[in-house]
C-alpha cells in the first residue's frame, strides 16, 4: 500500500527531501562511528560520500539498509520514517562491498532470486533482469555460474542486483573495491545513467577520481561527521586562491613541523606532515625560496618539491590532515 | 502472505543449492548407502523367508490317512517334497510313521516328527509349523465330524462341506510377527545418522559462509525481516533433512523392501528429529567461524549421537547402563520410536513420549538457535 500512497502523494506536492538524515549517532562500546550525522538527498542527485577508512561510511550504509541498530537519530525517505514500515525497503536499493550473491548459481538466476524477494511482479521480472544484465554488459554470460566470473564481472553483477527492483534511492558502498580500470569506468558510467534518470544515488569511496567525475555533490565525512560538502568547484574554493606544494625528502614530521611553526602568518598553511612528506598550501610562490632556507638550516633534506593547483585531495588534506591513502 | 513468500523463496534456494552441489548425491545417498550395506549385511541373521518354503516328508504310513493328511499341508506357500528314505540333508523333516493310520483309526495318540535344520530359514519354518496345526486341526475336526466313514467318497458328493472347518492363526497384540533384519534396521539407523551429519554439516556451514559472505545482510536490504529470515534457514535446513530421509527410504524400499510399519508415524517421528537437528545446524552456524570446526563438532556430534542412539546396532541390546546414557542421544528418542513402530507393533500412543522428547529438543534448539542467530560478524 504504501509506496503507491507515496507516488501520489510525490506528483502532487513534492514537499519532502527524498532522503532526510538528521543527527545520526551510533558507537560501538568506546568508538563514535556516526557522530550527529546529517545529510539530505534530493531526487536524480549522485552523491559521494568521501572518507579515509573507519570514517563511518559503512556504518552509515549498514543503517539504512536496516542491519545495523542501535542509533539514535531520524532518517526519512519519501517523507516517511524509513524504519517505520518495511515495505519502504521496496524503493531502497543496495549495493554492499562485499559481494553477497550466490556463486554456485547463474547471473540470471541471482537476479531472478534476489528480484523476487522485492515485490518485482513475476512476469516482469524476467525482463528486467534481462535488461538489467544488458546494462552491465553481462548478458552474454548470464548462464554461466557465477563463480566463473571475474572479479569486475561480479561487481557488476553486485551492482546490477541493486538496482532490479527500480529504487527510488540507491546506496553503494564502495562499488569500485578491487577491480580494474575497465570494469571501473563501466560502473561508474551505469551510476551516473542512474542518477540521469532520477535516481538519487550515494555511493560511498576513498577514491578522488570516482567522485570527481561521476559525482553532482560531494561530501566529505571523517570521525562519523561531514566536514564539507557541496559540488567540486564549491569545495575546492574551501582553499582559497593558494597553490599546493608538495615537499618529499629525509626529514621526521616532527622536525619539519618545528621548522614551519610560525609561518601561518606569511600566507603559508601546513596542511599535512609524515615522515619524508608534507603538503602546504601557499598564497605567493614567493614564499617558498624562504620555506626552503628554514628546512636548510634545520639540516632537513629535501629531495624534491612539487608546486600543484589546488584539487579535491587538498580540499581532504585541509579538512582531515591527512590523505585518504593513510 | 508476502512474508511466507520470501521464506519459502530463500528456503528453495538453499535447496536449490544443495542439490546443484556435485558431491550432494555423494554424501546424502552414495555414502548412506554404503553405510546401511555394511551395517545392513553385518546384521542380516536368517530374518529373509525364502518365498516358499520346503517341508520333506518321509511318509511310512501303512494306511489311508498318511495320504490324506498329507493333502491337507498342500498350500501355495509350502514346497512337499517325498522322500522314500530319511534325507541325508533337508530344511524340514516330518515323519508320518508306519502306525500313522492305525493309531489314529483306534483314537490313540501319536507324536509326529518335525525336523529343522539349524541354520533354515526361521521365518519359513515359522509357516511350515503353522501350516502343520492348520492340517492337523482340519484332519481331527473331519474325524469327529465323519468317523470312520469313507471321508473322500462323503465330500465328492457334499462339496459343501469340504472346508467346514476352517483354521485361521491370529497373532496377541504386540507379538513380533516379523524377525528384524539387518536392513530393516540399518536403514532407519543409518538414515538417522546422516540427517545429523548432513544438516550440520551443510547447513552449519552454510549459514556461517552466507554470513561472511554477506548474503545474510543483503537478505535483510529486502522488505523481510531477521526473524522471517531466521524461519527460512530453518525451513531450508529441516527440508534438507526431509529430502535425506525420504530418498534412503524410497531407496530402501526399492532395492531393500525396507518395511517402515506405520509409515506415516515414521515420517512424522523423522520429521521431528529433522526439526530439533535443523534448528542445532543453525547454532552451530551462527556460533561458530571457521568452516573446520563446524565440520569437526558436526561430525563428532553426529557419530557420537549416532553409536548411543542406536543407530548402528539396536539399542535393545547393550547393556541397560549404556541404554540409559544412550537417552542425551535425539538420535535415541527417534531409534526407538521407530524399532517401536516398526517391530513391536507400536502405534501413536507408544510412540508420543519420543515425539515428546524430540518436539521439546526442537523447541529449545529452535529458541536457542533464534536468540543467537548472527546476520553479520
Amino acid at each position: 500500500m504504501l509506496p503507491g500512497r507515496i507516488l501520489w502523494y510525490d506528483a502532487f506536492t513534492k514537499e519532502w527531501n527524498m532522503l532526510e538524515i538528521k543527527n545520526l549517532t551510533k558507537s560501538y562500546g568506546d568508538l563514535l562511528a556516526l557522530d550527529h550525522f546529517s545529510l539530505t538527498l534530493e531526487k536524480g542527485e549522485v552523491l559521494g560520500l568521501l572518507g579515509p577508512n573507519g570514517a563511518g561510511k559503512t556504518t552509515l550504509i549498514s543503517i539504512l539498509a536496516g542491519t545495523v541498530r542501535d542509533f539514535t537519530g531520524s532518517v526519512r525517505f519519501l517523507g516517511h520514517d524509513l524504519f517505520s514500515d518495511r515495505n519502504l525497503k521496496n524503493r531502497l536499493g543496495i549495493v554492499p562491498q562485499d559481494m553477497a550473491f550466490y556463486e554456485e548459481l547463474n547471473a540470471m538466476d541471482n537476479l531472478l532470486f534476489w528480484g523476487g524477494l522485492y515485490d518485482v511482479p513475476r512476469d516482469a521480472l524476467k525482463k528486467r533482469a534481462a535488461e538489467i544484465l544488458e546494462r552491465v554488459e553481462l548478458s552474454g554470460r548470464m548462464k554461466e555460474p557465477v563463480k566463473n566470473f571475474s572479479g569486475g564481472m561480479k561487481r557488476r553483477l553486485n551492482t546490477a542486483i541493486g538496482l532490479l527492483h527500480r529504487p527510488d534511492l540507491l546506496l553503494l558502498d564502495e562499488p569500485t573495491v578491487g577491480i580494474d580500470v575497465q570494469a571501473k569506468v563501466s560502473i561508474l558510467d551505469l551510476i551516473r545513467k542512474v542518477g540521469a534518470e532520477g535516481t538519487g544515488v550515494i555511493f560511498t569511496t576513498h577514491q578522488l577520481a570516482e567522485v570527481e567525475n561521476t559525482c553532482s555533490r560531494i561530501a566529505i565525512m571523517d570521525c562519523g561527521r561531514i566536514l564539507a560538502q557541496g559540488t567540486m568547484e564549491e569545495l575546492i574554493r574551501l582553499v582559497g586562491e593558494k597553490d599546493i606544494v608538495e615537499i618529499t625528502g629525509n626529514f621526521p614530521a616532527a622536525s619539519f613541523t618545528e621548522a614551519l611553526q610560525d609561518l601561518d602568518g606569511n600566507g603559508i598553511e601546513l596542511l599535512s606532515a609524515a615522515d619524508n612528506l608534507a603538503t602546504l598550501a601557499v598564497a605567493d610562490t614567493e614564499q617558498i625560496p624562504k620555506t626552503m632556507d628554514r628546512l636548510f638550516r634545520r639540516k632537513l633534506a629535501v629531495t624534491d618539491l612539487k608546486i600543484k593547483t589546488p584539487s579535491l585531495e587538498t580540499v581532504f588534506l585541509k579538512l582531515t590532515g591527512r590523505s585518504l591513502r593513510d | 502472505m508476502r512474508r511466507l513468500k520470501r521464506i519459502l523463496r530463500i528456503a528453495g534456494n538453499d535447496i536449490r543449492i544443495m542439490v546443484k552441489d556435485k558431491v550432494f548425491f555423494f554424501w546424502t545417498l552414495a555414502f548412506p548407502i554404503l553405510f546401511i550395506l555394511l551395517f545392513g549385511y553385518l546384521y542380516k541373521g536368517g530374518e529373509t523367508a525364502p518365498p516358499s518354503a520346503e517341508l520333506t516328508v518321509l511318509n511310512q504310513d501303512e494306511g489311508r490317512w498318511g495320504a490324506y493328511f498329507l493333502e491337507k499341508i498342500k498350500s501355495p506357500g509350502i514346497v512337499l517334497k517325498t522322500a522314500g528314505t530319511e534325507p541325508a540333508e533337508y530344511n524340514r523333516l516330518i515323519i508320518l510313521p508306519p502306525d500313522f493310520s492305525e493309531k489314529i483309526e483306534a483314537r490313540k495318540d501319536q507324536a509326529l516328527a518335525l525336523k529343522k535344520r539349524e541354520d533354515a530359514s526361521a521365518a519359513a519354518a515359522a509357516r511350515v509349523e503353522i501350516r502343520l496345526y492348520q492340517a492337523i486341526a482340519r484332519l481331527l475336526s473331519e474325524l469327529v465330524l465323519y468317523g470312520d466313514g469313507d471321508l473322500t467318497k462323503f465330500l465328492d458328493g457334499h462339496a459343501e462341506f469340504r472346508d467346514l472347518v476352517t483354521v485361521k492363526t491370529r497373532y496377541p497384540a504386540k507379538t513380533i510377527t516379523v524377525v528384524p533384519g539387518g536392513m530393516d534396521h540399518a536403514i532407519p539407523g543409518i538414515t538417522v545418522q546422516f540427517i545429523m551429519m548432513m544438516v550440520l554439516i551443510y547447513g552449519g556451514v552454510t549459514v556461517m559462509e552466507d554470513r561472511k559472505k554477506g548474503v545474510l545482510s543483503r537478505l535483510l536490504f529486502s522488505p523481510l525481516s531477521p526473524g522471517a529470515l531466521y524461519q527460512a534457514k530453518l525451513l531450508a535446513r529441516w527440508l534438507m533433512g526431509m529430502l535425506q530421509a525420504l530418498m534412503l527410504f524410497v531407496v530402501g524400499k526399492i532395492f531393500f523392501r525396507l518395511n517402515l510399519g506405520d509409515v506415516p508415524l515414521s515420517l512424522l517421528v523423522i520429521a521431528v528429529f529433522a526439526l530439533a537437528t535443523a534448528a542445532l545446524s543453525v547454532f552451530i552456524g551462527s556460533l561458530m567461524g571457521k568452516e573446520d570446526m563446524i565440520i569437526g563438532l558436526s561430525i563428532l556430534l553426529a557419530n557420537v549421537f549416532a553409536g548411543l542412539g542406536g543407530c548402528w546396532w539396536p539399542i535393545e541390546v547393550v547393556p541397560p547402563a549404556v541404554r540409559t546414557m544412550g537417552m542425551i542421544s535425539p538420535a535415541y528418542w527417534a531409534m526407538d520410536a521407530l524399532h517401536k513402530l516398526r517391530f513391536f507393533q507400536g502405534d501413536f500412543a507408544a510412540v508420543a513420549p519420543n515425539l515428546g522428547v524430540l518436539l521439546a529438543l526442537a523447541v529449545v534448539l529452535s529458541i536457542l538457535a533464534g536468540r543467537f542467530f548472527k546476520i553479520r560478524d
